[in-house]
């Protein structure tokens, strides 16, 4: 009634080139829903670039590091000594102090401090540097060999911008003097800021020395994690999830099952790292801080994911594919096996990458376990010692620079983020390849 | 007389309380082409799909009664539904070519009931499937393409070759010929005429003049019952039941 009224009130026809009310109305909506979506995609976008700018920005800083270039003649006699002595590092110590002090005077720069206090801009790793070269090398035992020792994270914050004289006027650990000198030495090439390798294949060093702290050996404690977690996940979960899907039949058991398996995947992580210490530390009498424990308790947590995704993908292969396998009589495994896994096989590896992804930036649930960043020190001998020896994972690592106090353990911190989103992008690259790949296959 | 190749005794299926196939008795003549009929839902299909078991994939289905394949009861205990959809082949109301090559399409069958000794064997069987199925021409110089590829006629061949070359005794169609345009139609059809010369044919059809084209007896189903069975120009000409004469003249269904 109200329709026809309306239509007739405009004597009768309505035109085609004038936009009626209503759907100038419709129209108006549908204008205000689209810029609704640009807008929330547009917030999403200036999230994203802060992110990385502030990461990229923060990060990219602990690449490099400052090194100083000091030539030290290898005394047979000092070297004697030193190794004969208690504390052999201090030792060692001395010889470079001074090799520094006459580098320093050779290079015309004035200076009215004494050797140890010179001394003060390295880092503290550098007797341990020089004593490791000659024990690998006593050969070179009297020549005067030039070492690269880092600089303490004082001098580098300096040529970083993070510390300035001010900043310094209550630091003990060095004076505004020492920056002069870092000046001149700069100047002349002496000191020099550059790629530091050690970063990303170094382990973790005390609060004393963020210099020398590197994400290798958790990065190492990662990837034995993540082979656990593969190797224990995939199959578990593509098990499971093929019989729940394709054999499995529906009483109120399955049902109670995904119920479960659903509720699982939204359990926060740290519920599953006390399991973890509960049930295998205690329990299993596993090693505390092994990454094989972490990879169980990751396997844990990521099965859900990989069941869930894995269903998904076998529910969304057509029926009429399991149809025809059985009207040419396969059976129900053949049918499964032949024609719907390869099928849904992009899904499952999607989902299976995303669960790996999720894994490897767990922290929470490590960090119950034991697998705190500041055991990360040794590389594991082997990969057995690799499964069971102590050790960290990168995002406990990250977590455990970023509570220290030092300012430049937080700039290390940004740095191991930067290394932990690598592999994520690695490994969501490695999920598209496959996917692709597998695609292909009409 | 032909030989009865499937006996139907009472049978009943069910889906959880529905009461689906109501009492049917039916013989299947051997090497003839039979036609289902009837309006939509009235259990043709159902009662197709129970000859060779693919109501078992469905939780809630229900079968009672005997359905007796060559005198053997196909669903007694010992019978292994994969045994029995071997000799009972099938094509679906939508072609559903794997989405493998043309030649693996073929292949898989033979393959899975280790019909083929050697590679010369299976390259012998895909050949005369194919043939058979009236496709070896537009496909041979193709046959790594993916089947997938063909079109809407090419792939219900396809799959008609695809349930062939495991050398059934029997072929159940679902509609075969519904997604099909008339001349793809009229292609599968010559096919079933063929194919009667080896198999029994079991095809269900909602067009009566298919029905009455390719079939040499007509079984008339309505809502679960079977209404009336015979040879297919007494049912199309002059039917028994006045259900049967309502539907084939348009004015049930």
């Amino acid at each position: 009634m109200t329709d026809a009224s309306a239509n007739n009130s405009a004597s009768g026809k309505s035109s085609l080139l004038v936009q009626d009310a209503r759907t100038r109305k419709r129209n108006a909506v549908e204008a205000r829903f689209k810029w609704y979506g640009i807008t929330a995609i547009a917030i999403g976008c200036v999230f994203l670039i802060l992110l990385v700018t502030a990461i990229t920005f923060n990060g990219s800083r602990a690449f490099r590091q400052t090194f100083v270039t000091v030539p030290v003649t290898l005394d047979a006699a000092a070297i004697e000594a030193a190794e004969a002595s208690m504390m052999k590092t201090s030792q060692y110590r001395k010889m470079i102090e001074a090799a520094l002090l006459t580098e320093v005077a050779e290079a015309n720069i004035e200076t009215d401090m004494d050797a140890g206090k010179l001394g003060d801009m390295l880092s503290s790793s550098a007797p341990a540097q020089m004593r490791e070269f000659v024990l690998a090398n006593p050969n070179r035992i009297g020549d005067t060999v030039s070492f690269d020792f880092l600089t303490s994270s004082r001098v580098d914050g300096y040529l970083k911008g993070r510390v300035t004289r001010d900043s310094l006027a209550n630091d003990k650990n060095l004076d505004a003097a020492h920056l002069d000198l870092v000046d001149q030495m700069r100047d002349i090439g002496m000191v020099v800021k550059r790629f530091n390798i050690d970063f990303i294949i170094g382990s973790d060093a005390s609060e004393e020395r963020p210099e020398q702290a590197g994400m290798g050996v958790s990065i190492l404690g990662s990837l034995f994690m993540m082979f656990v977690v593969l190797l224990l996940s995939l199959p578990i979960g593509v098990a499971a999830s093929i019989y729940l899907e394709e054999f499995a039949p529906k009483s109120r058991w399955t049902d109670l099952i995904e119920v479960n398996i659903s509720n699982l995947a939204a359990v926060p992580s740290i519920v599953f790292g006390i399991l973890g210490v509960a049930v295998f530390i205690q329990i299993g009498h596993l090693p505390k801080s092994a990454p094989l424990v972490g990879g169980l308790v990751l396997t844990l947590m990521t099965l859900p994911t990989i069941i869930i995704s894995t269903r998904a993908a076998l529910k969304a292969v057509p029926p009429s594919i399991r149809e025809a396998a059985l009207g040419v009589g396969a059976s129900k495994m053949q049918s499964v096996f032949h024609h719907v896994l390869p099928l849904a096989m992009p899904g499952i590896l999607t989902g299976t990458i995303i669960g790996l992804a999720q894994a490897l930036g767990e922290t929470a649930p490590l960090l119950l376990i034991g697998m705190v960043g500041f055991i990360a020190t040794n590389y594991p001998t082997g990969p057995i010692d690799g499964f069971l020896s102590p050790n960290s994972a990168m995002p406990a690592q990250i977590y455990e620079w970023a509570k220290r106090a030092d300012p430049a353990y937080y700039e290390r911190a940004w740095g191991g983020i930067i290394i932990l989103l690598v592999f994520l992008l690695a490994m969501n690259v490695i999920a598209v390849i496959l996917r692709r790949r597998f695609e292909r296959r009409w | 007389m032909k030989d009865i190749k499937f006996s139907a005794r009472n049978v009943q299926v069910y889906y959880g309380t529905t009461h689906a196939i109501k009492d049917v008795n039916v013989d299947i003549a051997d090497k003839t082409v039979t036609a289902f009929i009837g309006p939509s839902g009235c259990g043709k299909s159902t009662f197709l799909r129970s000859l060779n078991r693919m109501n078992d994939t469905i939780d809630i289905c229900r079968v009672e009664g005997d359905i007796l394949l060559d005198g053997e009861d196909i669903y007694d205990k010992r019978v292994d539904p994969v045994q029995l959809r071997a000799k009972v082949g099938m094509v679906f109301q939508k072609p559903n070519p794997f989405p493998k090559s043309i030649y693996d399409n073929i292949a898989y069958g033979p393959r899975i009931h280790g019909l083929a000794k050697n590679k010369t064997d299976l390259d012998e069987i895909v050949e005369s499937s194919l043939k058979r199925a009236a496709l070896w021409n537009e496909v041979k110089d193709r046959l790594d393409a993916p089947g997938t590829g063909l079109s809407g006629g090419q792939q219900q061949r396809l799959c008609i070759a695809r349930a062939v070359a495991t050398q059934p005794e029997v072929l159940l169609m679902d509609e075969p010929c519904s997604a099909l345009d008339p001349i793809a139609t009229a292609q599968v059809e010559e096919l079933i005429d063929e194919l009667r010369s080896n198999f029994s044919v079991v095809i269900v059809t909602h067009s009566m003049q298919q029905a009455a084209r390719v079939s040499q007896k007509t079984a008339f189903f309505h809502l679960g019952n079977l209404v009336e069975y015979g040879e297919t120009g007494q049912i199309f000409t002059n039917p028994v039941d006045p259900r049967t004469e309502s539907y084939i003249s348009g004015r049930i269904g």
